[in-house]
C-alpha cells in the first residue's frame, strides 16, 4: 500500500528560504527531504533562485529533475536541465503536485508565468496552420483549461478525471499538434480562439 | 449502459468515524491524513457537495474532509469527487419526543462507546465492529419516521450514483470512497450492483 517516497533536495542563496522549503516539503504526504549531495541523487532538486533567474543555475544529474521557485520570468523557454518554474505566487501545498509532476518526467509551469509568458507568446508568434477539428471534445477541452495557465493536476480536478488520464489527452494532443511543449500547446489554442482568458 | 469494453474500477469504501449525529469526538486525523496519501487512489470521492467543493465551501462538510482530506488533495495528485448530493449530510433523525428519542439517545451513547474502542482504521473498517455499527444504525433506523428512512434512502442511492458516474467518466482507475461509517453497510450493497464496472476490494489492497 506504502508507495516510496519522493526524494527532494533543497538548494539556493539564502540559508532562511532553504529552510522554510526543506519545512514546508517535509509537510507534504510522499516527499522526503535529502541533502542534495547525497547518492543516490535526489529525484528533484529544488533551486530557490531570488528575484529573477540567475545564471548560475544547479548542474542537472541523470534522473534528478530540477524545479526552479522564481518571482518572475522574461523567457518561456526552460534553462537546460530545468524541468519546471514554480512561481512564488503559487499556493504553499502547490509545491507537492508540482514536484510530483516533474518526478514522473514532465514539465511544470505555475499558472501566472504560464499566463504571463502566454501573453507575450501571443504577440510574438507565428499562426499555425491546424484543423482543431481533428480533436476530440475531451482534447479541445483539456486544451482550452492548458491555455488558462492550469496544470495538469488542476486540469484534472476541473474535470474530475484521474492526473494520468489527462496526462495520456496530453501525450495524444501534443502528437496532432506537433509540438513539443505545453506553451507551444497553449499558443495553438489561443490562435483558434479555445481561450478567452489571456488579456 | 454497456461498460463491457472499458477496464474495471478498482474501488474501495473507507468508513470514517465521522462526528456522527453531530457530536463531535476527538480522534487523531493525522491517521486518516496519512492513510489516503499513502493509499494515493487516482479518484477519491468524499461526503461534500460539488457546489461546496467548487466553491471553496469548506464549512459545511464534516471535519474530515475539511481538516483531513482537502489538504491531503491539495498536496498530492489524487482528484477529490464530490458525491454528496445534498447538504443533508447526517442520519439526525432523532424524534423530537417521546421514548423513541430516547432509544435513539441510548443508541447514540452505545455507538460513541464503540467508537471510542474502535480507534484505528482497521477497527472501524474490521468485522466487529462493522457487525456492531450495522446492528445499532438498523436499530436507530427502525425509530425514524417513514418519511426520513425514505430520504435517508434517496440520498444513498444518490450518492452510489455519483460514484459510478465517477467511475464511467474515467474507467479503470484506483478509486477510494471515504463516508461516514453509517453509510458503509448500505453504499457497499448499492456500489455492488454496479460490479460490470467496477471491483470493490479492501482498502488495503487498493
Amino acid at each position: 500500500m506504502d508507495h516510496p517516497s519522493i526524494t527532494v533536495a533543497i538548494s539556493g542563496r539564502y540559508p532562511l528560504d532553504r529552510a522554510g522549503l526543506a519545512a514546508l516539503v517535509a509537510s507534504l504526504p510522499g516527499l522526503r527531504v535529502v541533502p542534495p549531495e547525497s547518492s543516490p541523487p535526489p529525484r528533484v532538486l529544488l533551486w530557490e533562485c531570488g528575484e529573477k533567474l540567475s545564471a548560475d543555475l544547479p548542474r542537472s544529474l541523470p534522473g534528478m529533475a530540477i524545479l526552479l521557485i522564481v518571482g518572475e520570468i522574461e523567457s518561456p523557454i526552460l534553462p537546460p536541465g530545468v524541468a519546471g518554474l514554480f512561481s512564488k505566487d503559487e499556493k504553499p501545498e502547490a509545491l507537492g503536485v508540482a514536484i510530483r509532476q516533474i518526478a514522473r518526467g514532465d514539465q511544470y509551469l505555475s499558472p501566472s508565468l504560464a499566463l504571463a509568458l502566454l501573453e507575450r507568446g501571443e504577440a510574438e508568434a507565428a499562426p499555425h496552420d491546424f484543423d482543431m477539428s481533428i480533436l476530440t471534445d475531451r482534447e479541445r477541452q483539456i486544451l482550452a483549461l492548458l491555455a488558462d495557465g492550469l496544470s495538469n493536476k488542476a486540469i484534472a480536478a476541473r474535470l474530475y478525471l484521474s492526473v494520468r488520464t489527462v496526462e495520456g489527452h496530453l501525450a495524444n494532443l501534443y502528437t496532432r499538434l506537433d509540438v513539443h511543449s505545453r506553451t507551444e500547446a497553449a499558443l495553438i489554442a489561443i490562435e483558434h480562439g479555445l481561450v478567452s482568458r489571456i488579456k | 449502459m454497456n461498460a463491457s469494453a472499458s477496464p474495471r474500477a478498482r474501488l474501495a469504501v473507507l468508513g470514517m468515524l465521522s462526528d456522527l449525529h453531530c457530536q463531535p469526538i476527538a480522534y487523531d486525523l493525522n491517521c486518516l491524513r496519512k492513510l489516503v496519501a499513502d493509499l494515493a487512489p487516482d479518484l477519491l470521492c468524499a461526503e461534500i457537495t460539488r457546489e461546496a467543493w467548487e466553491g471553496g465551501d469548506l464549512f459545511t462538510t464534516a471535519i474530515e474532509v475539511r481538516e483531513a482530506l482537502a489538504p491531503v488533495v491539495a498536496a498530492t495528485d489524487i482528484v477529490l469527487v464530490p458525491v454528496l448530493p445534498t447538504l443533508t449530510q447526517y442520519a439526525d433523525f432523532t424524534p423530537a419526543t417521546g421514548w423513541r428519542r430516547d432509544v435513539v439517545r441510548a443508541l447514540d451513547r452505545a455507538l460513541q462507546w464503540g467508537q471510542r474502542e474502535a480507534d484505528r482504521p482497521e477497527a472501524v473498517n474490521g468485522a466487529l465492529f462493522g457487525a456492531f455499527c450495522h446492528t445499532l444504525c438498523a436499530l436507530t433506523e427502525m425509530l425514524w419516521t417513514a418519511e426520513d428512512c425514505a430520504a435517508w434512502e434517496a440520498q444513498n442511492k444518490a450518492m452510489a450514483e455519483n460514484i459510478s458516474q465517477a467511475v464511467r467518466r474515467d474507467p479503470g482507475l484506483r478509486v477510494l470512497v471515504t463516508l461516514q461509517c453509517q453509510r458503509l453497510h448500505t453504499l457497499l450493497s448499492l456500489l455492488k450492483a454496479h460490479s460490470d464496472e467496477l471491483e470493490i476490494v479492501d482498502y488495503r489492497e487498493l
